[in-house]
């Protein structure tokens, strides 16, 4: 891991002097020179730094007191032991460590994202130092920590620092490993405190020697060529390789670069290039990703992860995508806080088609060994989105094109849709003479009549009335109530003509309405049966005494008791006998079966009434039964009566004068009480 | 073949055609693969012929060789053009026969088999031999295979148990002709009808019914009714003469949750992705089936297809493969089209 002391046979054996120097004399926060990695070539990593920024705890064995060199060269190389003992392992580090060594909590935020720095690599071309590298030209990066990620691919940890404090020591020593990166944000509060801290605004690469010095500093600096001259000058014994006064603004947003003298570079280039992958982003962004906020530790490690807004309101939503460094186990590591999202974070700047297949590890994290070995490659959108697709699909749990998103088209083979695009005219705009959704409206209006049986019943005649069920619609919102209250309204019309067409009844509700309705109902059809059979009857009678037309007179002697049957009839219940003809014709009549002594049999014929009544005799209640007929409207023109043993006979044969039916009940009813008054 | 050219470009398009020698209507998809060969599609295309003798034929199709295949023997007489036809729903296991079930007088159930069809039964509720109430449509329960509710022009919707062959029970449920019905769980049903209003009923509580939407103007009819399947909180309706899809929330009644406006003529009809719960199909007169993805937010503009396909003519009907869900059937005049999503 220590390989920092390799490289510097390649530089200047006073380069951390240098870099002191040279950091000091401008005031900034750090230096690091990064070189070509003797181990893996075509890749800076970090060869040797200085640190010069905010210091939080001092260590220091010895009492003496060192000057202000010393003292910083001396923090730069605890700085380095610290993240040497960390990145070592899996051994116990604290044990070998000298108490005077630096421990996690003593550092600032400034201090952890220069540690944190020193496990970066970056293939030449990517990355900060790799495009300075690369293009031979100075960098400057200003507002470096809100750059995109793209462009500077340590601005999250520039911005908020590695705040690994409270929970870093057990994961970190599992974490940092070689070349490897750990960030551990804490979400939530994390911006209120640590923003401000390890703000790296700034940043500088230059190309040097080989390699490229970087320099970073918490203040926003504009930029300034001569600074970077000076400090050129200040290595001076080193060759500049690459020595180039033009140097190269990269507006980290996209409003920077109007003031500024030099010819910028265009962010839109910029952009474009970055822009697929970004585009990517913000759809990962857009399918709803259930984890939002915190991975379970036990979330297989997918191929990019989504950080929401660390700094509170910061919507630098960034999916950041493995390289093919070896990942750590921290994302697995259970977390004691809930809120700490792990990122295993690599050099942001290669994009390499991922390995797959790579779910399903328990330990959580791929070991990405078999990912060393895909190629480097340079941007390669194909491959991003064969990657993308990957991803997605193992995210969202589907393969399907669709939910996948409509970027996503095309992966296997073409759809025969295409993309929506507003205002594109569509052929068939030919005048509508036809009747809109034709074949539709057959199906549903026409085809059901054209069914010959398909006179169409209603449910009622179906009988379906009884068997169906009508659920009465549930109000749910006043808009409907409209359609319910006509439907209310309806029916409880309907009721009020049943009413009316029924006996009379106080109530008016609808229950008692409808009882009143079927005993009436049930009333008729009684009345209608008996007036059937005696129909029956008559013409049977007839039949047999056509011949003889006397009028047969009968007299009530005796009557004693219950039925007496005159004539050749059969007992009926109740009140029977019709009457074809007028009275003259003979009248079969059953007496009613009650053995009370009043009996009134009242049997009619249209309005002829034929009356039998019994009652106990007494002064004046002959009159009184006259009146009581006379005020029903019964015009008697016979009457036959007797008194046996003080109980009056009466027949009394009647016509019906009034306008409409008289009811048989009301007359016995009358003249029971008449009969009974005493 | 149609194809749609909005690019220049000749997309080596997926979509197959299906040409038959009359009109058709009545569509169905298959929910399992047919038994000889996995992965097959088994669609049923019914015809629509103004008189009579109409037909039903099963064709089958192939992904992977984009092909279809029809067979002759497996065809059968429909007096009048079938309203719906449907497969039973979620068979999982290939087996020998599957059932088709098509409405029109009557409920039939018809058994397919590899080479022949026969005729189960019908399923008739008159009490007498003179008259029917002819059926609109009808929705098959896939949670209780058994069930089978049919709505009709009697105002009646009739739940059938069609392994006994006998009614369960039948519901009033609305003062017009039901035109179509749609179930949600074993148990709870929706239907719209001709009086503009979508109705839920519940079989467990026959009394009551629930209004979750009416039409805008009164008594305008709707004529579709689709059920998410995946998110049973939303339902699709499509009204008559109306270029609208209106989506529904169940939670929220008579508010439709969006309003699909982008069908230059009126639509004909709707179909929910079966593995997706945010994509819904329309296909209209306009001669265009639009994908849809509905979003979370509904921005002021309304809502935008997310993809267009365009076909020769009228699209009549449309159906989304469950089996195979990256496939959209239409049809319009006498052709059958397979689209790949």
């Amino acid at each position: 891991m220590a390989t920092g002391v390799q490289n510097q046979e390649s530089v200047p054996k006073n380069l951390k002097k240098q870099l002191a120097l040279a950091v000091r004399d401008i005031q900034w926060g750090y230096a690091i020179f990064w070189s070509i990695s003797a181990r893996r070539p075509g890749v800076l990593e970090w060869a040797d730094g200085y640190y010069n920024g905010d210091i939080k705890t001092r260590k220091t064995v010895q009492a003496v007191e060192l000057n202000a060199d010393q003292l910083g060269l001396q923090r730069s190389e605890q700085l380095r032991e610290l993240y040497e003992s960390l990145s070592a392992g899996d051994s116990s580090p604290q044990a070998r460590r000298p108490s005077a060594a630096l421990s996690p909590e003593d550092l600032t935020d400034t201090e952890w994202y220069y540690l944190v720095c020193m496990s970066f690599v970056f293939n030449i071309g990517q990355g900060l130092p790799g495009r300075t590298l690369s293009s031979g030209q100075s960098i400057w990066l200003f507002n470096a920590h809100h750059a995109e990620s793209k462009v500077f691919s340590r601005s999250l940890l520039a911005k908020v620092g590695a705040c690994a404090l409270i929970l870093a020591k057990p994961i970190l020593v599992n974490t940092l490993r070689n070349d490897s990166l750990v960030y551990v944000f804490m979400a939530g509060n994390f911006g209120n405190r640590l923003s401000q801290s390890a703000s790296i605004q700034t940043v500088v690469c230059f190309p040097f020697s080989g390699g490229v010095i970087e320099l970073g500093v918490t203040d926003l600096v504009l930029e300034d060529l001569c600074l970077i001259q000076r400090i050129k000058t200040s290595f001076l014994d080193a060759p500049q390789t690459i020595g180039s006064n033009k140097s190269i603004l990269v507006a980290a947003r996209t409003g920077n670069d109007k003031d500024l003298a030099c010819p910028a570079l265009d962010p839109q280039i910029l952009d474009t290039k970055l822009s697929p992958l970004l585009d990517c982003e913000q759809l990962e962004m857009a399918s709803p990703n259930d984890s939002s906020d915190g991975f379970e530790p036990n979330h297989p490690a997918e191929d990019s992860f989504m950080i929401e807004g660390i700094n509170g309101g910061a919507s630098q939503v960034q999916s950041w995508q493995f390289m093919d460094e070896e990942f750590s186990n921290c994302v697995h590591h259970s977390l004691n806080s809930s809120d700490c999202i792990s990122q295993t974070f690599v050099d942001h700047g290669n994009v390499v088609p991922l390995c797959q297949g790579e779910k399903d590890n328990d330990n959580g994290l791929q070991d990405v060994e078999e990912c060393n070995k895909t190629k480097l490659t340079s941007l390669d959108l194909r491959s991003d989105d064969l990657h993308y697709q990957t991803v997605l699909s193992a995210l969202l749990k589907s393969s399907h094109q669709l939910i996948l998103g409509p970027h996503f088209r095309n992966s296997n083979q073409e759809s025969s849709f295409v993309s929506w695009k507003k205002n594109v005219l569509v052929k068939s705009q030919k005048a509508r003479d036809e009747t809109p959704q034709k074949l539709l409206k057959k199906i549903l209006f026409e085809v059901p009549q054209m069914h010959d049986k398909g006179l169409l019943e209603s449910p009622e005649d179906n009988g379906v009335r009884d068997a169906a069920w009508r659920p009465e619609a549930d109000e749910i919102c006043g808009n409907h109530v409209l359609s319910e209250r006509r439907r209310r309204e309806k029916i409880n019309e309907r009721f009020m003509i049943l009413k009316s067409l029924v006996p009379s009844n106080s109530k008016v509700d609808k229950v008692s309405i409808l009882d009143v309705t079927i005993e009436y109902l049930q009333d008729l059809e009684r009345r209608v049966e008996e007036l059937e059979s005696c129909r029956e009857l008559i013409e049977l009678e007839a039949r047999m005494k056509r011949k003889s037309q006397d009028h047969v007179e009968r007299t009530s002697d005796n009557y004693g008791n219950n039925k007496i049957t005159n004539g050749k009839k059969s007992s009926l219940s109740k009140r029977k006998a019709c009457d074809i003809d007028e009275a003259e014709q003979e009248i079969d009549y059953v007496i009613s079966k009650d053995g009370s002594t009043d009996n009134v049999t009242v049997s009619t014929n249209n309005k002829d009434f034929l009356i039998e009544f019994r009652c106990p005799f007494r002064e004046g209640i002959l009159l009184e039964i006259m009146d009581a007929l006379s005020i029903l409207n019964l015009d008697c023109h016979s009457v036959q009566s007797s008194t046996t043993e003080g109980i009056l006979s009466l027949t009394i044969k009647s016509k019906y004068k009034g306008s409409t039916v008289a009811k048989v009940g009301t007359i016995k009813q009358a003249l029971q009480r008449v009969a009974w008054k005493c | 073949m149609e194809n749609s050219t909005q690019e220049s470009q000749p997309r080596s398009a997926n979509f197959i055609t299906y040409e038959s020698s009359y009109p058709l209507y009545a569509m169905a998809l298959s929910s399992m693969p047919s038994v000889t060969n996995l992965n097959h599609q088994r669609l049923a295309l019914g015809s629509f012929m103004e008189d009579y003798s109409n037909r039903v034929d099963i064709i089958s199709f192939d992904p992977e060789t984009l092909s279809i295949k029809t067979h002759p023997t497996l065809s059968f007489d429909h007096p009048y053009p079938p309203t719906k036809l449907m497969f039973q729903p979620n068979l999982k296991s290939p087996s020998s026969s599957d059932i088709l079930a098509s409405s029109g007088d009557y409920l039939r159930l018809w058994e397919v088999r590899e080479s022949s069809i026969n005729p189960l039964s019908v399923l008739n509720n008159s009490k007498t031999s003179e008259f029917c109430a002819p059926l609109t449509s009808f929705d098959w329960n896939d949670l209780e295979p058994k069930r089978i509710g049919t709505s009709s022009i009697d105002t009646t919707c009739t739940i059938w148990d069609i392994e006994k062959g006998v009614v369960e029970t039948q519901l009033i449920a609305h003062d017009k002709e039901v035109y179509d019905i749609a179930w949600c769980e074993a148990r709870v049903f929706a239907s719209v009808s001709a009086d503009g209003s979508v109705r839920i009923f519940d079989l467990r509580d026959k009394e009551h019914s629930m209004i979750i939407y009416e039409s805008p103007q009164p008594d305008t009819p709707l004529l579709r009714l689709a059920w998410n399947k995946q998110d049973l909180r939303y339902m699709a309706t499509i009204l008559m003469d109306s270029n609208k899809v209106v989506i529904l929330d169940i939670r929220s009644p008579t508010i439709p949750v969006a309003e699909l406006e982008r069908h230059r003529a009126s639509v004909n009809a709707i179909a929910w992705a079966p593995h997706s719960s945010k994509h819904i199909c329309s296909a209209g007169d306009d001669t265009q089936a639009l994908i849809w993805e509905l979003p979370t937010v509904v921005g002021p503009n309304g809502i935008d297809p997310l993809s267009v396909y365009l076909a020769g003519s009228e699209i009549n009907q449309l159906q989304w493969s469950a089996a195979l869900p990256d496939w959209i059937a239409i049809a319009f005049s006498n052709k059958m089209q397979l689209l790949k999503v």
